[in-house]
């Protein structure tokens, strides 16, 4: 061999060795993109917008991970789950997206966490969907919020054991699966503390006037009324039932409130005295959420609300499981989120195994008088709070 | 038993007081004017969110019923002396597309000025409490809503049926040209009715608000009740429109006991029992 082709072939191939460091140092380099998945316009704008804001928060307040800086791209579902899958899968089939945090809806949820599946990401969502950690439960998919049977657990055991001279429920349900897992977790409970359910109202998804179920339920004379439903129609009902002066008559339990923003839109007019059921609360008192709460507060000049802080903490999470995995792949990711413990908003959160549920706390809220009041958001106290989910072979949820 | 049917009965007929303010507006803006609104919900909407910001600044409800309408009122009176009156004499689906994208426009102004977290408003201090009848209990507040409706249903059949406007009006709904001829500025006399449906739908939006608060996407709910309404009574027919919401007041209110999680499908059911049997409504002209 010629000296002058030795020299052009050691060139050549040190040049060839250099390639994967060269690609490594770039890789290096590259963002890493977190992918909010929420309404942010739409009929439920009111709620995506804050938890968008959550998301963002936790992005900034990460700054990089394993080296690399962090992105955060929004994707609006505009509410619609076809929508959301959609845009989903645009994000993972043409800019290799991998972590997802969001869904307000269950049914967006169900099936972005699929979606998220098929692509080897990781999806963290507080959506309420019992299936999500159930019989629908994927590798990918971790869920913050406690599902249906915890939140009936910790809000109408206390309210029973608080009031034992109680004994005549009523129910008003809306008619699909949300509805009816909180009711059937109802009737359990009423069964085991002997409680009797003196009836129950369905009413459809698409209902607003709620005059006659209340008539029906003032007909069986009960001495509390669960309310089982969500978002604008439980702030309906409760407007209608304050009307009809049912407050005076018996106690009011909203079993699945949306919190603050719903709190502040009702008043404190209609929530004194009714029983509230929270996921989230800013007054609880945890050395992350006191935390959060004054971040919150020095960034956006207010108190952040469940969607936020669900947000917040689902994003954060997602990305201590990279940190903890010590890589961008999904799976490890997920292996690595697995029976994490970490210090979340309220309290000690453990990522459970088998499921991928969170177990955290939920909390029962009394609403406060105005006169109560130490300021604007002070509308509600923490009655009793705990930590209640089914047991990991009773789900239904199989990894394999 | 009976007594729960009896009073969802009662329920029902103030339930359908409420639905016929609702919806009055519409059918007089379609009966006169011949002129499809699909802007009506956003303008109830309005209705609902002004009467929010009046009660927030001064804490007076009678203000807001009062202020509410004229403002939306005067807003509408504007909107069709700029842009409806270039297109009534297109077709109908000019109408729908043109009132569609008002009320588009109106719902998104309505997010970026008051934001998409819904609003409460409390019922008036002298309104509060209810009326005990046996084992159940009605609101005053309903019960002034009846008595409310049921004056602004007479007046506005007083106005319509009895007055120089009302004349004037009707005739020209029939036959513009001939009435023009005759030296009536018949143009501003549809300004006015316009002016008049649509502040009828803002006074709508203040009376709900208490009981349904104020959200930014209400106004297409209450659109799709308006027609429901409009299209049992017929399209256009004042006493129509009357009967069709005591119907389906009647009708969602006693399904909540018989069958309740179809009370809301019950509505469409009636609707389209009426239309197979009647096409063009209760008292509609073919």
């Amino acid at each position: 061999m010629q000296r002058r082709t030795f020299l052009k072939a050691s060139i050549a191939a040190s040049s060839l060795l250099a390639v994967p460091s060269m690609i490594r140092q770039a890789q290096a380099a590259e963002p890493l993109s977190i992918y909010g998945v929420k309404s942010v316009s739409g009929t439920f704008a009111s709620y995506g917008q804050y938890a968008n804001m959550g998301s963002k928060l936790a992005v900034e307040d990460y700054g990089e991970v394993l080296g690399r800086p962090l992105t955060y791209t929004t994707i609006d579902t505009e509410g619609n789950a076809g929508k959301a899958v959609r845009k989903v899968q645009e994000a993972t089939q043409q800019k290799g997206a991998l972590f997802f945090n969001g869904c307000t809806l269950s049914s967006s949820a169900l099936a972005v966490g699929k979606e998220v599946a098929k692509a080897g990401g990781v999806f963290m969502t507080p959506a309420g969907a019992d299936e999500l950690t159930g019989k629908n439960c994927n590798s990918s998919t971790f869920r913050w919020s406690v599902p249906t049977y915890g939140a009936i657990r910790e809000t109408v055991l206390p309210l029973i054991k608080m009031k034992p001279e109680a004994k005549r429920w009523y129910t008003i349900t809306p008619q699909y699966v949300f509805g009816e897992a909180l009711l059937d977790n109802a009737k359990a409970v009423f069964d085991e503390m002997g409680v009797e359910h003196v009836g129950n109202s369905y009413h459809s998804l698409q209902e607003q006037e709620f005059s006659g179920y209340l008539t029906n339920a003032m007909a069986a004379r009960p001495d509390v009324l669960l309310l089982l439903n969500f978002g604008g129609q439980s702030s309906n009902v409760l407007r209608q039932a304050v009307n009809f002066g049912l407050k005076r008559k018996m106690t009011i339990l909203l079993a699945w409130s949306a919190g603050l923003d719903q709190f502040k839109e009702l008043g404190p007019e209609l929530i004194e005295d009714v029983y509230l059921g929270a996921q989230y609360w800013h007054q609880i008192d945890t050395p992350m959420n006191n935390a959060f709460v004054k971040r919150v507060r020095e960034v956006y000049e207010m108190n952040p609300n469940y969607p936020m802080a669900a947000d917040y903490i689902g994003t954060k999470v997602l990305l201590d499981g990279i940190k903890r995995a010590g890589s961008t792949e999904g799976a490890e990711v997920s292996r690595a989120l697995e029976g994490y413990t970490y210090e979340g908003p309220t309290g000690s959160e453990t990522v459970r195994t088998s499921d991928h549920q969170v177990i955290k706390d939920y909390y029962l809220l009394r609403g406060k008088a105005a006169s109560e009041m130490n300021d604007p958001d002070d509308l509600a106290e923490v009655v009793s709070s705990g930590r209640t989910f089914p047991a990991e072979d009773a789900v239904g949820c199989n990894m394999a | 038993m009976l007594d729960l049917y009896l009073f969802q009965i009662l329920n029902g007929l103030g339930l359908g007081m409420i639905y016929f303010l609702i919806a009055v507006g519409l059918t007089i803006i379609f009966g006169l004017l011949n002129f499809v609104n699909f802007a009506h919900g956003a303008f109830y909407l309005l209705g609902s969110y002004l009467c929010y910001t009046v009660v927030a600044l001064t804490g007076n409800f009678w203000l807001a019923l009062l202020i509410a309408p004229i403002v939306v009122g005067l807003l509408a009176w504007v909107i069709e002396k700029t842009l409806i009156q270039r297109v009534y004499h297109l077709p109908h689906t000019f109408h729908i597309l043109i009132t569609l994208g008002m009320a588009l426009i109106i719902q998104e102004l309505t997010i970026m000025t008051w934001g998409p977290v819904g609003k409460s408003v409390a019922t008036p201090e002298l309104l509060q409490g209810v009326v005990i009848m046996g084992d159940f209990a009605y609101p005053k507040y309903r019960l002034f809503l009846i008595l409310f409706s049921a004056l602004i249903g007479f007046g506005l059949w007083l106005l319509l049926e009895r007055t120089r406007f009302g004349a004037l009006v009707r005739a020209g709904s029939e036959d513009t040209e001939t009435v023009s001829l005759l030296g009536t500025d018949i143009y501003r006399l549809f300004s006015l009715t316009f002016a008049l449906g649509v502040a009828l739908a803002a006074i709508a939006g203040v009376l709900a608000t208490p009981l349904r608060g104020a959200n930014p996407f209400i106004g297409v709910e209450v659109l799709g009740l308006a027609f429901v309404v409009v299209v049992i009574g017929g399209m256009g027919s004042f006493s129509g429109a009357l009967i069709a919401s005591l119907l389906v007041g009647l009708v969602q209110s006693l399904m909540t006991t018989l069958w309740p999680q179809g009370a809301s499908l019950m509505i469409y059911g009636a609707m389209a029992t009426v239309i197979l049997i009647r096409p063009y409504g209760l008292f509609g002209r073919a």
